[in-house]
């Protein structure tokens, strides 16, 4: 596999037209096609504290504002704060009664009492430090600080929808009026509505009251023309910037925006999430994370590095000229447990990318038709909203080969992936009898393999040498998701490589 | 369980407010934004960070904006973007590429369920409770005026110039600078800094008596740390005067709001400068507002507005909350009322029309022909 910090030199195409190395890519094992973080669909999972790896359900989130219960982070450097506690000798009062004899033992009369406060470990910011009273218990009750607008913006916002609701009933009702009665012939009476009310109160009901919304008031702001002048200490006394907070720490409690260290509060610690990504195309899941917070496994895993097979460059001869025909060692490994065949063949030409374009596009329609038609009997709100679907739309690859590759003249087969053949040193590889020219060595699921190339005449010096070809390979496709077909089907997939073999030297 | 959470729970609509430099982001009919995070994006194929508007192509702008919002809903939000509704807030001159940007990212890749664009100075009003107002938005790259009369913003009254953030940390480097301290400490970071912690707005008549030359005492000069084991010292003089910029010649931000009350009708004009409001980050500086105040009765004086203004007072309001937020609050307001649903982009309108109907498009702005 390519290796998953460093930016590899050979990258796939993902079926979207974005590069990328192949340790960033996923498969769909229903479309039988690559994808990438791009064209998938990320879900919010799984929500849990970092600290304390508790998972917390949706609406638990959305209540504590997505913040976690009982963590907190260090307003002055956003580490997570540590409780730490703190054993206070507290003189026993003389009325308390020592029921005990170990108490009654102790001559001093004191009591140890546990508190705890908050510290960071990173900056030594501590709860003390604003002034936040020691709690008695290890969860305690850390007291939030008020918003003071809180109210106000309560009043304002019931207003405003009050106001709205308001005009809408009142649009309603001058569409009630204004529209025509469908009657062949018009009665005045009906009009007004005069006539309900008399029929009600012939029956003896009560008047037909409407629920109007009453009218909702709100004091407005008033305008202020005087102001605080600036304090004439400013002036004069000596600013500590010790004191003063950063944009940081202000933007770390947006409610408040403290100018001075002595109000920062800690904050609760916002939560994680765990994704799980789901195709675009067939909305089955490629990844799904175990729920458990504190695992890093998953459930359905469908990473392209266990179904594609990979590509290495072992070596190249330089230097690279341009026009000259160069020679290189890759190696391909397999790792599925099916032995595959692969054959090396040119790219699609632009005209041909543009093709397989409108095909993803009009897949993707079909796709969304079939889903509507099979819906039609029982109409799910999820199939009828992806009526309207609108999605990404596919590109043109980024990168240009800038060599022509010449094709490997016939197709080879790749073994299949074997663990236990590693350890085995008795096995030996079954050497093929009529084996391939440009096939340098074989071993296990590996393939080496020599490829001829030029780079292209009109390369400068500091230019990139780029080669690409697609490999077709086969697929056995072990699940099935039509029922009826039990046994395994064979594919033959494609997919589009990009190898940067380096520059053109100076 | 997420049919259920679904179907019998409203999801709040997100507010966003996108900054030059900070985003302010949370939920609808919340008092307080979540978060306040710079606006950058990490671009996810070189993962290097960048400023969200600082682009080249279109097509790079879409790419960013994309990583960026999957920053804010898997990083911020902690939700599914998926079939959410989304307020947006931005100024009703916001450039169509950007405002159609967003929503291409929103639609095509997130596949939200509508967009509502909310009209940044008319939303400062709803916070307010009032339907008057001269709205002044200090931002980064520039500061801008709209007076807004009874609900309805007189757009040719609409003033900008470069009187945002920006142009302060010019000066401070300027200053710092001619005091020899050198250019590479000075990054935009602790310029901001330095600006943020340090330096205020001075008063009417100390300004005065500087603009005059004479010799007032400043405030204290201030060790500053930059990097480790470096210090520079800020000048008294430079706190107090880094944002006499706003008071100059070149840009003035009184004489915005007297050139932009001069727009109005003569009617209007009483009310409106008895009921400014000034919001954004740069609004936050202490000493702002009181000053603003003093410039505007001296500068309603002189040429030319003392022939064209016949105004004697002018009045300020109070923000509620911190001014760098107040018209994400607004934002919050709208998407916690039923306009969210009445007046949204949705997704089946977009997917006819695959553009945002704007006012300033005759296609969406003119009376259906008869």
């Amino acid at each position: 596999m390519a290796n998953f910090m460093v930016e590899s030199c050979v990258k796939f195409a993902c079926s979207c037209g974005i590069l990328n190395p192949l340790s960033k890519l996923y498969f769909c094992r229903h479309c039988l096609k690559i994808r990438c973080g791009f064209c998938l669909c990320h879900e919010v999972d799984v929500r849990f504290c970092s600290n304390c790896l508790e998972n917390i359900p949706s609406s638990e989130a959305r209540l504590n504002k997505s913040r976690c219960n009982s963590c907190f982070d260090c307003p002055c450097c956003h580490h997570t704060l540590s409780i730490r506690a703190t054993s206070a000798q507290v003189a026993r009062k003389s009325g308390e009664e020592t029921p005990k004899e170990g108490d009654a033992a102790d001559p001093s009369k004191v009591l140890t009492k546990k508190s705890y406060y908050l510290a960071c470990l990173a900056c030594r910011w501590s709860s003390r430090d604003v002034g936040i009273p020691d709690q008695i218990s290890a969860k305690g009750a850390w007291p939030e600080n008020e918003y003071v607008y809180q109210s106000r913006f309560q009043s304002i916002l019931e207003y405003y929808q009050n106001v709205v609701i308001q005009n809408k009933q009142e649009k309603q009702e001058m569409m009630r009026r204004k529209t025509l009665k469908a009657h062949k012939f018009p009665s005045l009476t009906d009009r007004t509505g005069l006539n309900v009310s008399m029929i009600r109160r012939q029956i003896g009901w009560p008047d037909k009251n409407t629920p109007k919304i009453t009218k909702a008031t709100v004091t407005p702001s008033k305008a202020l023309e005087k102001f605080d002048e600036l304090p004439e200490k400013m002036f004069t006394e000596k600013l500590n910037l010790r004191n003063v907070t950063t944009i940081e720490q202000r933007h770390g409690q947006p409610a408040h925006q403290p100018f001075t260290v002595n109000k920062l509060y800690p904050q609760r610690k916002n939560l994680c999430i765990k994704r799980s990504l789901r195709c675009r195309q067939c909305e089955h899941n490629v990844i799904k994370p175990e729920y458990h917070p504190g695992s890093i496994k998953y459930r359905i895993q469908l990473f392209a590095a266990y179904h594609v097979p990979d590509v290495w460059l072992v070596s190249c001869e330089k230097p690279l000229k341009a026009g000259v025909l160069c020679q290189a060692v890759l190696k391909l490994s397999n790792p599925t447990i099916h032995d595959m065949t692969i054959t090396i063949m040119d790219l699609p030409t632009q005209d041909e990318e543009y093709e397989m374009m409108e095909d993803l596009k009009k897949s993707f329609e079909k796709n969304f038709t079939s889903l509507i038609t099979s819906s039609s009997t029982a109409l799910s709100t999820s199939s009828f909203s992806r009526q309207t679907s609108i999605t990404e739309d596919p590109r043109l690859v980024s990168k240009k080969t800038t060599a022509d590759m010449k094709m490997l003249e016939s197709s080879f087969i790749l073994n299949h992936r074997d663990d236990s053949a590693e350890f085995d040193e008795l096995a030996e590889n079954p050497t093929v009898k009529d084996e391939h020219k440009f096939i340098v060595s074989r071993k296990s699921n590996k393939v080496s393999l020599k490829v001829n190339f030029t780079p292209n005449g009109d390369l400068v010096a500091g230019d990139e040498v780029i080669i690409g070809f697609t490999m077709q390979y086969t697929y056995i496709n072990t699940v099935s998701n039509t029922p009826d077909k039990k046994e395994p089907q064979q594919h033959a997939l494609t997919s589009r490589v990009y190898i940067n073999m380096g520059r053109i030297p100076e | 369980m997420p049919i259920y959470d679904s179907v019998m729970q409203e999801k709040p609509p997100v507010v966003l407010e996108i900054g030059r430099i900070y985003t302010k982001l949370g939920f609808a009919t919340e008092a307080t934004p979540r978060f306040i995070i710079p606006t950058v994006s990490t671009v996810s194929t070189t993962e290097a960070i960048k400023s969200l508007f600082n682009y080249e192509t279109n097509n790079e702008f879409y790419d960013l904006v994309v990583d960026f919002f999957q920053m804010l809903f898997f990083k911020y939000f902690l939700v599914s973007p998926k079939d959410r509704k989304i307020v947006i807030v931005e100024s009703s001159l916001c450039p169509t590429i950007i405002r159609e940007t967003f929503t291409k990212a929103l639609f095509r890749h997130f596949e939200v369920s509508s967009v509502f664009f909310v009209p940044l100075h008319l939303s400062v009003l709803s916070t307010l409770a009032v339907e008057t107002a001269l709205v002044v938005d200090l931002g980064y790259s520039e500061g801008t005026v709209l007076p807004i009369y009874s609900g309805t913003q007189i757009l040719k009254a609409f003033q900008a110039e470069n009187c945002g953030a920006q142009i302060i940390h010019k000066e401070i480097k300027r200053q710092l600078m001619e005091s020899g301290v050198s250019e590479h400490l000075l990054t935009e970071k602790v310029l901001e800094d330095i600006k943020a912690r340090t330096c205020f707005v001075t008063t009417f008549e100390r300004a005065e008596q500087l603009r005059r030359g004479e010799s007032v005492q400043h405030p204290p000069d201030i060790d500053y740390p930059v990097k480790e084991k470096t210090v520079i010292v800020i000048p008294g003089k430079l706190r107090e005067t880094a944002f006499e910029v706003l008071f100059s010649i070149e840009s003035n931000l009184s004489q915005m709001i007297l050139n932009s009350l001069t727009y109005c009708s003569i009617e209007v004009r009483q009310e409106l400068a008895e009921n400014l409001v000034v919001v954004g980050g740069t609004a936050m500086v202490m000493g702002l507002l009181p000053r603003l105040q003093s410039e505007l009765l001296q500068d309603i004086k002189f040429s030319p507005y003392a022939e064209k203004l016949l105004l004697s007072t002018f009045k300020i309001h109070k923000t509620i909350g911190k001014a760098n937020f107040t018209s994400w609050l607004g934002g919050s307001i709208y998407g916690g009322t039923d306009l969210i649903i009445t007046k949204s982009l949705t997704k089946e309108q977009y997917s006819k029309i695959s553009r945002v109907p704007d006012w300033i498009n005759l296609e969406d702005n003119c009376a259906p022909a008869s």
